[in-house]
């Protein structure tokens, strides 16, 4: 995995055996520490001791006042036995495929609609994000009105267009996640534009000129000199998006709640209610870590993917 | 540096001139008419919800959830917008997320570009472990490690103090992983070319690197501030006393046990939305073509 | 819950040791000198955590009539939000906060509270209250041991619009069935200026069908078997599939508000908590709602004898790490007596001390619907509590919740739903 993460092509490297190279090496790692180093310590102390105590807590059963007990794999196989586990991890598995594509085109054409130079675009721009910054009361309310079965414009206009039995979206066990969907996507596209709007902007413009000399059309330059240019930045979002569709909550507590019945119960909120509400600090923090790891294979994967289309 | 030359802003990109018929020339003017009202209108669909808020918020507290939705109330309380600085310190509230938000953001650019620079750009065993444990902590939800990080903070003495909400966010490791990103799009031989010309990897960081990001930059400073303004568990676990809350704590008061002032939160939301919107508008006019410029390879 | 395995000898055992000691000692934080108890004999600072202290005027209504008694102290009020009040208790107590009071919201809570030994016991203050007139009490029976003493008791009652009833020619309602209640509401609906008016709203909480089932059934909603919920589904899927009541799921989906449903005339019944009361008198002093109130009993089982609802009861307990305990026991003693229950029925709120005097005072309010009506809607014959505290009550809430939501939107039938509810019940239980 030491070289998972590299972008750019190795340069050839000499197995360390000089002194001079051994003192280069030596070098590089000081400097390279020196400037990780200031986030590093915060981030250390204040995060991954916290993160790490939780996963030690996944092989003990504890009630966050009494002290700890060894119990081994236990909580790993209450899980297979535990039937919210199950439904959670699908539902989880469901909204991250529905939401990542999604967000991501949504995200990207916003990016590219918005990234010329028209009058306004600021407009456009900050009406992009407001999603984001709404309450999310104010967005739960409103998409649950427009996808109100009976009276609800989705449906009404579903019925305009000849469908005959439109969905029951939010009241309804089978289309309860579509709708919290789509309405996930529509709160955070305006999010990952920002980060593609930035990736935009190291596209360098002589790129474009050279590709227009040669008589390409919009669609070419798009597909040939946007696309490849955005590669760091799709991979960022990429990677986000995998973890934020992983770790999803607050959205669904808002909106549904989980409901009706389970249909949208996700993992995050099984993490919170076993620990904090129900006091099996232990369980759920052997949720999360299942959690971490699949959340950590698929980006492993992604870095894989990524290194070989760069290669 | 040559890397820094501005190239002037190029004219947008145009569509191949088109023929000098009457009806090319009244499409010529009809389609940035039509797409400026498509524009338009989508803006508007998008702000549906928003909408809803400033609906809401001139409301009396219990005419904000009729069913169904009544969009333009009877009667439009504009008092709401001056009832609730009495009610609640909303100006000390907006006062404390803003130097929390302020804070958070410049630690986390200052500290995460720097970390990145050292992810990107030099090379040493273990960095890429390092980096995928970065990574790996932003995978694990909140909920899961909360309390265990309460109770270090606590130990510390640290809970009910501004300390602990700064130094729990300033430092994530999303700052770390945009800005890597970033720099990983910016040539390696632009680096080797300065460091022939005798700079230190300091210098390259600040001179040459740091310029050029600054789209990137502006990104992680717009969301990390929106994030930390908007976050509310955070510093309602850790900010005990009133006067160290926030303004999402602020808007929150309104709840109670059984039921909750939505005019006034409602009334508190617009208001809280309008200093993003100043630093989202500020913010995106470093989305601009000419930033970055020549000598930056795809 | 579970077995914890026996750590085996040798450096497995050793390793594994060492881990649980490293995560205890980072991880506990009880007793490590933070609840040094502090000299209190001179004046004392109480601090007391409690929920939304300025919409709560109940809080310091006690604090004033405490501080009063008692020159000597000041209460210090610890804020918190009342929507996440249980996840940063859970979390303070976790760090071993020294605040002297903590409010009890509800009695799940507590017993898990109670059970890790974050409370400080109190049943010598509890001794001679068993058989009083202190409601509620018996919910905070652990075992022989109470860790909490409620001041404050809520139960369900029937709120109706009189206007709405004159206007259509009904009588008030009084002691009704169910049935009645169905009729009455049914009679009651109607379309008034374009806007629908409702006979009744029901909230969406399952307590709207659950737990006033289980109290009028001597039902028990944990055992698994929920045959008793059958007749009150049937009633509650009637009412809204006749349009009598909002249907649950736009009231789910549309976040309708019970308070918005009552004050602005689009319900002419509401099956509601005491709670409401004091919300109510607020929006007419306020001038907010216009609505023309009254109170009856919760309607009954055809035969039942005398009034049985449903409530659970609020309390304060002493924090285990108390800096300041023999003050934080006289502060749980004071509001659970006489003299709390008189300053927090001074603000609207019904205490868990239930004598007449106190029905008296709390039915004379100001802007309470006056006459006999309302004293006998305030005094039901049994209070059974909301839910029953057992180990498994969270899970088995969960579990109900859920399959409520699929009964109450059409997706499952009654039976099929009461079926999936045992069985879920039951996996968990075994």
């Amino acid at each position: 995995m030491a070289n998972a993460v590299t972008h750019t092509k190795p340069p050839p490297e000499a197995p360390p055996r000089g002194p001079a190279q051994r003192r280069r090496k030596r070098r590089n790692t000081l400097i390279g520490w020196s400037f990780i180093l200031p986030n590093f310590l915060g981030f250390a102390l204040f995060t991954l001791v916290p993160v790490i105590a939780a996963f030690a807590l996944a092989f003990m059963e504890w009630d966050s006042y009494r002290a700890p007990e060894w119990i081994g794999l236990d909580n790993f196989a209450e899980m297979l036995e535990d039937e919210n586990f199950r439904v959670a991890l699908g539902n989880t598995l469901y909204y991250a495929a529905g939401h990542i594509p999604l967000t991501m085109v949504a995200a990207l054409g916003l990016a590219i609609v918005l990234n010329r130079k028209i009058r306004g675009v600021g407009f456009f721009r900050t009406a992009a994000f407001f999603p984001y910054v709404t309450s999310l009361v104010a967005v739960a309310v409103v998409w649950n009105m427009l996808f109100n079965p009976t009276v609800g414009p989705v449906n009404q206009f579903l019925g305009a267009i000849g469908v005959g039995d439109p969905p029951g979206w939010v009241a309804s066990t089978d289309w309860a996640m579509p709708a919290v969907i789509i309405t996930s996507v529509w709160r955070d596209m305006g999010y990952y534009m920002v980060l593609y709007l930035a990736g935009l902007q190291s596209i360098p413009e002589e790129y474009y000129e050279a590709a227009r000399v040669d008589g390409a059309n919009a669609w070419h330059r798009f597909w040939h000199i946007t696309l490849p240019s955005l590669r760091p930045t799709t991979f960022f979002v990429l990677v986000m998006l995998t973890i934020q569709s992983f770790k999803v909550l607050d959205l669904i507590v808002v909106m549904t709640n989980g409901g009706p019945g389970r249909s949208t119960l996700v993992l995050s909120q099984l993490v919170y209610r076993e620990g904090i509400t129900e006091g099996h600090f232990g369980y759920s923090s052997a949720i999360a870590l299942v959690l971490f790891v699949i959340v950590l294979s698929v980006t492993v994967l992604q870095f894989r993917l990524n290194e070989r289309r760069n290669a | 540096m040559t890397a820094l030359d501005h190239a002037p802003p190029t004219a947008p990109p145009h569509d191949p001139p088109p023929p000098a018929t009457a009806r090319g020339r009244a499409w010529r003017i009809a389609r940035p008419v039509l797409t400026y009202t498509a524009m338009v209108v989508v803006a508007l669909l998008v702000l549906v919800p928003f909408a809803w808020m400033l609906s809401a918020a001139l409301k009396r507290d219990n005419e904000v959830f009729t069913v169904p939705i009544q969009w333009i109330p009877d009667e439009l309380r504009w008092s709401n917008f001056v009832e609730i600085w009495d009610r609640i310190p909303l100006a000390a509230y907006l006062g404390n997320s803003l130097f929390l938000s302020v804070t958070i953001t410049l630690l986390q650019v200052l500290t995460g570009s720097f970390a990145a620079y050292g992810f990107a750009k030099v090379r040493f065993p273990g960095r890429n472990a390092l980096f995928l444990m970065y990574i790996g902590t932003i995978a694990v939800p909140w909920q899961a490690y909360m309390v265990p990080q309460y109770i270090m903070m606590q130990k510390m003495e640290l809970t009910n103090t501004y300390w602990s909400i700064i130094l729990l966010q300033a430092f994530g490791a999303f700052g770390v992983f945009l800005m890597r990103q970033y720099y990983t799009s910016i040539p390696d031989e632009l680096c080797e070319a300065a460091r022939i010309d005798g700079l230190s990897e300091y210098g390259i960081y600040r001179r040459i690197i740091l310029p050029l990001s600054k789209p990137a930059l502006a990104s992680l400073a717009l969301l990390t501030f929106v994030s930390t303004w908007n976050d509310y568990m955070g510093p309602f676990i850790y900010l005990t006393s009133n006067e160290l809350w926030t303004v999402q704590l602020g808007l929150r008061s309104f709840v109670g046990q059984y039921d909750a002032e939505y005019a006034m939160i409602m009334t508190g939301a617009v208001l809280s939305v309008l200093p993003i919107l100043l630093v989202f508008l500020l913010g995106q006019r470093y989305f601009i073509r000419g930033i970055a410029t020549t000598g930056l390879k795809g | 819950m579970m077995t914890p395995n026996k750590p085996r000898a040798g450096r497995r055992g050793r390793v594994r040791g060492a881990l649980v000691g490293l995560t205890a000692l980072s991880l506990v934080a009880a007793g490590c000198g933070s609840g040094e108890p502090a000299d209190e004999s001179g004046p004392v600072t109480l601090s007391v955590a409690v929920w939304n202290l300025a919409g709560t005027p109940e809080f310091q209504a006690v604090f004033d009539a405490f501080e009063a008694a008692n020159p000597d102290v000041t209460v210090q009020p610890v804020d918190i939000l009342a929507a996440d009040y249980p996840t940063k208790v859970t979390t303070m107590l976790a760090g071993g906060d020294t605040t002297d009071v903590i409010t009890m919201k509800n009695v799940i809570d507590y017993a898990r509270y109670a059970g890790r030994g974050q409370l400080a016991d109190v049943t010598d203050l509890a001794k001679g209250k068993e058989n009083g007139d202190l409601a509620g009490l018996d919910a905070f029976d652990q075992e022989g041991k109470y860790f909490a003493l409620p001041y404050r008791q809520d139960f369900w009652l029937l709120y109706y619009n009189k206007k709405m009833f004159d206007e259509a020619g009904v009588a008030h309602p009084e002691n009704m069935t169910w049935d009645q209640y169905a009729d009455t509401a049914k009679k009651l609906t109607k379309e008034a200026d374009g806007k629908k008016v409702y006979g009744t709203y029901h909230h969406t909480w399952r307590s709207v069908v659950h737990a006033i089932a289980a109290a009028q059934n001597d039902g028990d909603q944990i055992t698994g078997d929920f045959e008793f919920f059958a007749d009150q589904y049937e009633m509650a899927l009637d009412l809204q599939k006749s349009g009598a009541a909002l249907d649950f799921g736009s009231a789910t989906s549309q976040q309708a508000s019970y308070r918005t449903m009552f004050e602005t005339g689009a319900t002419a019944m509401l099956p509601m908590g005491t709670w409401y009361t004091a919300g109510i008198l607020a929006a007419k002093k306020k001038g907010d709602s216009a609505v023309e109130w009254g109170i009856a009993p919760m309607p009954q089982r055809p035969g039942a004898s005398g009034v049985t609802t449903f409530g659970s009861p609020t309390a304060f307990a002493v924090n285990k790490n108390a800096k300041h305990t023999e003050t934080a026991r006289k502060f749980v003693e004071f509001a659970a007596g006489v003299e709390g229950a008189k300053a927090i029925t001074k603000v609207g709120v019904l205490p868990a001390l239930q004598t007449d005097e106190i029905t008296k005072l709390y039915a004379s309010l100001e802007g309470m619907p006056s006459g006999e009506q309302t004293t006998k809607a305030l005094s039901p014959d049994k209070t059974v509590l909301e839910m029953p505290v057992s180990e498994h009550t969270a899970d088995v809430d969960t579990i109900l919740k859920e399959e409520h939501d699929l009964i109450m939107v059409g997706e499952k039938s009654v039976e099929e739903g009461i079926r999936t509810m045992r069985d879920r019940v039951k996996k968990v239980i075994d």
